[in-house]
């Protein structure tokens, strides 16, 4: 595995030790990332129906990026730093796991996919802004953060189910 | 002074005693519960789209809630945003009920002699009818109740006690996995 010594490393750090022994952080962790990743979900899927023009159409594409935008990211530091705390506590377990790994992929592609969106769709958004109907730039971006979201919460799931199978 | 620990320990030591455990193990007995514990998919099926459910009502509740604080949708009328999200609250708490069914019938013992898996039970009553009276008294009361101080005061205790409640039934939901058997 690539990075092995580093995974060791963090796994062997008093931190990493301290959240695997202990009887209530591993849990307390697990829980604020569940509630964190809920909200980031929740929140991402309001402005995605909205792109897809499912849902809330009477409001304007801009309203709805600064209503739900700032819960989204505040929510996910929240995610990624309890991520964090979970995954040294088994690093090299893992690091070893496909649905980790694939986790880890999507939630990049989904960056990538926002980005993308921001730096080209977004630039016309004066144009479509309180209409209902949406360009096709917009909807592709709303479907795909949909899509890899869903993903990303059944492969988190499933890493829970599959940690002794890839452990060497 | 036993702490919360020890409480729920004791409550999952006289769930034990109930009939419950007898439900638990006739259901565990049942084909339906013997396809979803042999099919190793099943169970992360049904908690990926439990989780999915709860972010579609839990971050309507917030969206509604973040109104009431004016932290966000002051585009939108009170109204207006009512009607946008308390339909994905109910169609979000009917699947988290279908899926709770479902893991409830697939793991009988882990679910119905679980201390914190009736804790939780207990708070999602009080959280849906709480609820449903908040809903009652926003809908007949926010026209006056956004003019008084004493008015947004008691929309805005309401929203955060919603939040809160919420929040602890996801902590239980998390911590059947980890409640002393």
């Amino acid at each position: 595995m690539v990075l092995q010594g580093l995974w060791q490393a963090l796994e062997g750090s008093a931190l990493g030790q301290y959240i695997a022994a202990s009887s209530w952080a591993f849990p307390t962790f697990e829980t604020l990332h569940v509630i964190a990743i809920v909200t980031v979900v929740g929140s991402i899927a309001v402005m995605d129906l909205r792109l897809l023009g499912l849902a809330s159409k009477e409001t304007p594409v801009t309203a709805m990026s600064n209503d739900t935008l700032p819960w989204t990211w505040g929510a996910f530091c929240v995610a990624a730093v309890t991520g964090l705390l979970l995954f040294i506590s088994k690093a090299t377990t893992y690091i070893a796991n496909p649905f980790f790994l694939s986790k880890m992929v999507l939630i990049f592609l989904a960056g990538v996919n926002m980005a993308v969106f921001h730096l080209l769709t977004w630039r016309s958004v004066g144009q479509w802004n309180s209409s209902p109907v949406t360009p096709r730039g917009a909807k592709l971006a709303g479907g795909l953060s949909l899509g890899f979201w869903v993903v990303v919460v059944f492969v988190a799931r499933a890493i829970g189910f599959t940690l002794d199978k890839f452990s060497s | 002074m036993p702490s919360l620990g020890d409480l729920i320990f004791a409550l999952g030591q006289w769930l034990r005693t109930t009939p419950l455990t007898e439900l638990s193990l006739w259901i565990q007995k049942q084909p339906l519960s013997m396809l979803i514990d042999q099919n190793f998919w099943v169970i992360p099926i049904i908690q990926t789209i439990h989780i999915l459910a709860i972010a579609t009502t839990f971050g309507s509740v917030v969206m509604i809630n973040l109104r009431i604080f004016q932290m966000a949708g002051r585009s939108r009328t009170m109204a207006q945003t009512t009607h946008r999200f308390l339909p994905w609250i109910w169609w979000g708490l009917l699947v988290l009920l279908i899926t709770g069914i479902g893991m409830t019938v697939g793991e009988p013992v882990r679910e119905l002699t679980n201390p914190c898996f009736w804790m939780k039970m207990v708070l999602i009553i009080v959280a849906a009818s709480v609820s449903l009276w908040f809903q009652g008294s926003v809908r007949r009361n926010a026209p006056v109740w956004q003019l008084t101080s004493d008015g947004r005061l008691a929309m805005r205790t309401g929203a955060a006690g919603v939040i809160l409640l919420w929040c602890v039934i996801m902590v239980l939901g998390r911590w059947i996995a980890y409640a002393p058997t």
